[in-house]
C-alpha cells in the first residue's frame, strides 16, 4: 500500500466526478436538496398517518360517542343507518343508550377496538378540563424496571430491598435522562422529598407538584417521557422512537452514496475503462483503496454533521459543546463499520454485477438486508438483549445521553468491521482483467474470488477462520429472524441453520479450490484440506469466544448460537470441559473432510456431502444443547 | 407499436437472463416476511394483550389501598392478582419471578390513589407488562372516576367492548400493503434509469440508432418494460394476500393507482437517465427526485398509501377516487412531457 498512490487515485475519483458536473446538473442537485431540506419538516410536522378515515362509525350528531369519533382521524362519521350497516358500509353502528355495535366483520371488530382507544383518550382529555383535579385523575404512578431472576447478577444496585432507594432502579422511558443522575431526573423536584417518605415502603411523589404536567398522549421530553408519577394513560412501554428515527438519519444517506460509488466501480469495468490504471505500476489494493477513500470520507462527513445536528438540537447527554462533540464523536464512531460494511459489499456487488440493471437490483438488495440488519434490532434497544448486535442500538443509546462501553462497541462492531474487511478483499482478488472485463457468470466469479485467495493448502484455514465474521452475520441475522418464534420451535431450525451455515463456510473454499484445478484430488490431500479446514474455522470461532464475554449471555438463542461451539460459560468438570474444548475441532474437522470429499468429485456429489455434513453437524449441536441445557 | 414490443421484449429478456428479478422478487419476498417479525414487535408495544395468547399477568398487588385494585385486576380474564401484606414480600416474589408485576397502592392524604409500578427490566416481557400494567391501572383509574362521580362535572363516556379482531389487522392494511404497493414501482424507476442511462455508456445506442426504430420508440419500449414489472407485482402480491385469507377491496383500482405511479414513476427516471445521461448523476437525482415527490405527497390532502390503504380496507371515498384520477392524469401529462423531450431533442449525438 503506497499512500501517495492511493491519494492520487482518489484525487483522480473527485475531480473525473465534479468534471462530469455541468452548471445545469450542479443546479438541479442543488434544488432537490433544498427541496428535501424544506419538505422534510413540514411533512414531520405533519405526521405521517396511515390510517385516516379507514373506519367508518355510524353515529348521530347528540350522541356522548360524536365527539370522540369525530376527534380522531381515524375514523369517518356519518349518519347511523340500520340499511347502510347492514350492507357493511358502516362499520361500526352507535344507537342511543346502547353500547356501539360491530358490524360483523373483522374490520367490524378492529373498528370497536379501536373506537374503545379513542374513547378512553378522549375521556382523559375531558377531565383535564374538570376543576376537582384529584378526582378526575384519582390514580398517580410511578413505574420502575428491575431486575428479575437477578441471583447470579451480584450487582449491588438493587439488590438491597428497593423500597429504600426508589432511584436507583428507576429507568426513565427510553433511558432518558437515566444515565447520569439519580434523583435528578424525576423532573418535578419530588426527588428531596422522597427519602423522607420512604420510610412506608412506597416512593409517593408528592402529588401535585409531579402531576401538575401530565401532558397526556404526548411524550414529556423528545427521549420518551420520565415515568416518575403521572397518570396510568401516560404510561409507555419502553420505545425509543425518536432515538430510532434519528439513528435512521445516519442510515439513509448511505443508501445514496453507495449508489454512485457502485455506478463508479461499475463504470471502470465497461468498455475496459479500467484497463489504464490496471496495467499503471500500482497495485490493485492502491486502486481499490483510492476509489474508495473520497467515498468513505464523504459519508463520515455526512454522518458527522448529522451527528453534530442531532447532539446540538436534542442536548440529552448535556449542551456544553464538549458534551455535544463527545456525542456526535461516539455516534461517529457507531455508524463507521455501518458505512464500510455498505461500501465492502456494494463493490463486492458492483465486481459482480454484469450491468446497471442487476447493479441497481444489488444495491437495492444490500440496503433493505443492512439497513434492516442494522435497524430492526436497534427497536428493541432497552428490551431485549437481541439489540446489542446492531451499532444503531450504540448510537440510541448515545443520542439518550448514555454512555459508550468499549466492550459493547466491540461486539456490535468487530464482525462489521471483519466482514467489511473480507469483503473488499475479496473484490480485490476479482479485480483483475479476466473477471472484470468478460462476462462471467456470478457464483463462477464468486469462486474466482474465493480461489484468488488459495495459494497452498494453508489457505484454506485461513479462508475458513475469515469467514467466521459472515457466519456470526449470518447467524446472527437468523437469530433475529426467529427470535419471535416459541423456544421449542426455533431452537431446533436455528441449530440446523447454524449447521449448514458452518459447512458452507467451511467448505466453498475448499471447493473453489477443486474447481480451479488447485489441489490434487486424492484422499490424502483431501483429509488434508478437511483437517486444515476445519482447524481455521475452530479458532476463528474460538476468537468469538469474546462474544460469550461481552455480550448475548442472557439470549437463550445466543447460547445455542455460540455457547455449544466455545465451551465457555458452561459450569462442569475440567476433563469434561476439555473434551468440550476440543469436541469441536474434532467436529469441524470430521465435517469439513466429508464435505471436501464431495467436493473433490463435482458439484453434485458436494452438494449430496454438504446436505450430509450439516445433518451430523446439527445432530452434534442437537446433543450438546440438550446436554449442557 | 411492434416496434415498441420489441425493445420492450428485448429489455425483459435481459432482465430474464440475468435472473435478477429473482432478486426483487427476493427483496419484497424478505420485506415481507421481515414486517411480520416487525408487526409482531411493533404490534406488541401498542396492543400486547393480543400477542399474549392467553399469558395471564399475575400482578402482585401490596399496600393500604389494595383492596380496592384487586377486584378490578381479577374483572379480567387475563389478569390475575396476588395480595400481599407488604412490599418487601411482593419484591421478594416478582424478584424470585413468581409475579410479573408488582403494584404497591397507598392512599395520598387528598385520597387518591399513589401506585407504584414495578416492571421486569431488560426482559422480552418488559413491554408486555408494562402495557398490562397501564391498561390494569385504567381500569382502576375507571372506577375510582366512577367512585368519585359526585365530584365531577362530566361523566366519562362508557368504554365499547373490546373488539375480538387481530392487531394485525389494521398494519396489514395501513402499512404493509402500501409498502408493497410501493415498492415494486421504486424499483422499476430505477431499472428505468439503468436501461437508458447503460445504452449511452456503452455507446450501444448507435446500434439501435441505425436499425429503423426511432427515439420515441425506443424510449416507449423500454419504458413499457419496466412500467409493466410494477403493476404485475403488485397484482401477484394482491393476489397472495387474498389467498392468505386478507381480503383485499377494490383490487382494479388499486392496481389503477399503481399503475399510475408506475408510469409517473417510470417517466422521472426516463427523464432522469436521458438529461443527464450517466448513471451516477441520474441514480442520484432520481432517488432524491422521489424522496421529494413522495414527501410532498403526504402535504395533500390524502396520501398515496392512505389512499391505498383505503381502498383496500373497502372505506375508500369520493376523495379517494378523485385522487386515483388525478394521479393517472399527472402520470401521463409526465410520459407526453418524456415523449416530446425525446421528440425534440433525439437521443442526442
Amino acid at each position: 500500500m503506497k499512500p501517495d498512490k492511493t491519494l492520487r487515485i482518489a484525487r483522480w475519483e473527485v475531480s473525473k466526478n465534479a468534471g462530469q458536473l455541468d452548471r445545469r446538473t450542479l443546479a438541479a442537485i442543488g434544488v432537490v436538496l433544498v427541496l428535501v431540506a424544506v419538505l422534510t419538516p413540514m411533512v414531520a410536522s405533519k405526521g405521517i398517518a396511515l390510517d385516516d378515515g379507514i373506519y367508518r362509525v355510524g353515529v348521530a350528531e347528540d350522541s356522548p360517542y360524536h365527539d370522540p369519533v369525530v376527534e380522531d382521524p381515524t375514523f369517518v362519521a356519518v349518519e347511523p343507518d340500520a340499511r347502510a350497516f347492514q350492507s357493511g358500509e358502516i362499520d361500526v353502528l352507535v344507537l342511543p343508550d346502547r353500547p356501539p355495535i360491530p358490524a360483523r366483520s373483522q374490520k367490524g371488530q378492529a373498528a370497536l377496538s379501536e373506537l374503545r382507544g379513542s374513547v378512553e383518550a378522549y375521556n382523559d382529555r375531558t377531565m383535564a378540563d374538570e376543576s376537582d383535579f384529584e378526582a378526575a385523575f384519582p390514580v398517580n404512578v410511578s413505574v420502575r424496571y428491575v431486575e428479575q431472576n437477578a441471583s447470579l447478577a451480584a450487582s449491588g444496585g438493587d439488590s438491597d430491598d428497593a423500597d429504600s432507594t426508589p432511584d436507583d432502579g428507576e429507568v426513565g422511558l427510553g433511558g432518558g435522562e437515566s444515565g447520569d443522575g439519580n434523583g435528578g431526573d424525576s423532573g418535578d423536584g419530588d426527588g428531596g422529598s422522597d427519602a423522607g417518605e420512604s420510610g412506608d415502603g412506597s416512593e409517593s411523589s408528592p402529588s401535585d407538584g409531579a402531576v401538575e404536567a401530565p401532558s397526556v398522549g404526548s411524550g414529556s421530553s423528545l427521549f420518551g417521557g420520565d415515568t416518575a408519577g403521572g397518570t396510568p394513560s401516560d404510561i409507555t412501554p419502553p420505545f425509543p422512537f425518536e432515538s430510532l428515527v434519528l439513528a435512521f438519519a445516519f442510515v439513509l444517506p448511505m443508501n445514496f452514496v453507495i449508489q454512485a460509488y457502485a455506478s463508479s466501480v461499475l463504470n471502470e469495468r465497461i468498455n475496459d475503462r479500467g484497463e489504464l490504471l490496471l496495467v499503471s505500476p500500482v497495485s490493485r489494493g492502491d486502486i481499490v483503496a483510492g476509489k474508495t477513500l473520497p467515498y468513505f470520507l464523504g459519508m463520515v462527513a455526512i454522518a458527522t454533521v448529522t451527528a453534530v445536528g442531532i447532539a446540538g438540537l436534542t442536548p440529552a447527554g448535556g449542551d456544553a459543546p464538549l458534551e455535544i462533540a463527545r456525542t456526535a464523536a461516539a455516534s461517529v464512531a457507531a455508524v463507521v463499520p455501518i458505512a464500510l460494511l455498505f461500501l465492502a459489499s456494494s463493490f463486492v456487488g458492483a465486481m459482480f454485477a454484469r450491468s446497471f440493471k442487476e447493479l441497481t437490483f444489488v444495491t437495492v438488495t444490500l440496503s433493505v438486508f443492512l439497513t434492516s440488519y442494522a435497524f430492526i434490532p436497534a427497536i428493541f434497544t432497552d428490551v431485549h438483549p437481541v439489540a446489542a448486535i446492531s451499532p444503531l442500538t450504540l448510537v440510541v443509546r448515545v443520542l439518550g445521553g448514555g454512555g459508550l462501553a468499549l466492550s459493547d462497541y466491540a461486539f456490535s462492531t468487530l464482525p462489521l468491521y471483519l466482514t467489511a474487511g473480507v469483503l473488499f478483499a475479496l473484490g480485490v482478488g476479482v479485480y483483475r482483467e479476466e473477471d472484470m472485463f468478460t462476462q462471467r457468470s456470478i457464483p463462477l466469479k464468486f469462486l474466482d474470488a474465493l480461489d484468488s485467495q488459495l495459494s497452498r493448502p494453508r489457505s484454506v484455514a485461513k479462508l475458513s477462520a475469515l469467514s467466521i465474521p459472515f457466519v456470526f452475520v449470518a447467524e446472527l441475522l437468523a437469530v433475529a429472524l426467529l427470535f419471535a418464534l416459541p423456544v421449542s420451535v426455533s431452537m431446533p431450525v436455528l441449530l440446523v441453520v447454524i449447521a449448514f451455515i458452518e459447512e458452507v463456510a467451511k467448505s466453498v473454499g475448499i471447493y473453489a479450490g477443486f474447481a480451479h484445478a488447485r489441489f490434487d484430488r486424492s484422499l490424502g490431500s483431501v483429509g488434508l484440506l478437511g483437517f486444515l479446514s476445519g482447524l481455521g474455522f475452530f479458532l476463528g470461532e474460538k476468537a468469538t469466544a469474546v462474544a460469550q464475554l461481552v455480550g448475548l449471555p442472557n439470549l437463550e438463542l445466543g447460547r445455542a448460537a455460540f455457547g455449544t461451539v466455545t465451551g465457555l460459560g458452561i459450569e462442569t468438570s475440567p476433563l469434561l470441559l476439555a473434551g468440550l474444548l476440543f469436541a469441536p475441532l474434532a467436529l469441524h474437522a470430521v465435517t469439513a473432510t466429508m464435505t471436501a470429499l464431495g467436493a473433490s468429485r463435482g458439484r453434485n456429489r458436494y452438494f449430496v456431502a454438504l446436505a450430509l455434513a450439516t445433518v451430523v453437524h446439527a445432530a452434534y449441536n442437537l446433543t450438546v444443547v440438550s446436554y449442557v441445557g | 407499436m411492434d416496434n415498441r414490443l420489441t425493445v420492450a421484449g428485448r429489455e425483459l429478456a435481459s432482465l430474464r437472463s440475468e435472473k435478477t428479478i429473482v432478486l426483487a422478487i427476493l427483496i419484497q419476498l424478505f420485506v415481507a416476511a421481515f414486517s411480520s417479525f416487525l408487526a409482531v414487535g411493533l404490534v406488541s408495544l401498542y396492543d400486547p394483550g393480543s400477542v399474549s395468547n392467553g399469558f395471564v399477568v399475575e400482578f402482585g398487588v401490596s399496600g393500604d389501598a389494595s383492596d380496592d385494585l384487586t377486584p378490578v385486576i381479577e374483572a379480567e380474564d387475563g389478569w390475575e392478582a396476588v395480595e400481599y401484606d407488604s412490599y418487601g414480600d411482593a419484591m421478594d416474589d416478582f424478584r424470585g419471578g413468581e409475579v410479573h408485576a408488582v403494584l404497591h397502592v397507598s392512599r395520598s392524604a387528598d385520597g387518591r390513589a399513589d401506585v407504584e409500578a414495578v416492571a421486569p427490566d431488560g426482559n422480552i416481557r418488559t413491554t408486555l407488562v408494562v402495557t398490562q400494567i397501564r391498561d390494569a391501572l385504567a381500569a382502576f383509574e375507571r372506577s375510582e372516576r366512577a367512585r368519585l362521580d359526585s365530584r365531577l362535572e362530566r361523566t366519562p363516556i362508557p368504554l365499547p367492548p373490546e373488539g375480538e379482531s387481530s392487531p394485525y389487522f389494521g398494519f396489514t392494511y395501513t402499512v404493509l400493503l402500501p409498502l408493497l404497493m410501493f415498492l415494486p414501482v421504486f424499483l422499476s424507476g430505477s431499472v428505468a434509469v439503468d436501461a437508458i442511462a447503460e445504452e449511452y455508456d456503452r455507446g450501444t445506442l448507435e446500434l439501435l440508432r441505425v436499425t429503423p426504430l426511432t427515439g420515441t420508440d425506443i424510449v416507449d419500449g423500454k419504458m413499457l418494460a419496466m412500467g409493466l414489472l410494477a403493476p404485475l407485482q403488485a397484482g401477484a402480491w394482491l393476489a397472495l394476500l387474498s389467498f392468505n385469507g386478507t381480503s383485499v377491496s377494490n383490487p382494479v383500482e388499486i392496481l389503477l393507482l399503481v399503475t399510475g405511479f408506475s408510469v409517473g414513476v417510470v417517466s422521472m427516471g426516463a427523464f432522469a437517465a436521458l438529461r443527464f445521461r450517466d448513471r451516477k448523476q441520474a441514480q442520484f437525482l432520481f432517488s432524491m427526485g422521489i424522496l421529494v415527490v413522495f414527501s410532498s405527497t403526504y402535504l395533500l390532502p390524502e396520501s398515496p398509501a392512505n389512499s391505498v390503504a383505503k381502498l383496500a380496507i373497502g372505506s375508500p371515498t369520493t376523495l379517494t377516487h378523485a385522487m386515483v384520477g388525478v394521479y393517472l392524469v399527472v402520470a401521463l401529462a409526465g410520459y407526453a412531457a418524456v415523449r416530446r423531450f425525446v421528440g425534440a431533442n433525439g437521443l442526442g449525438e
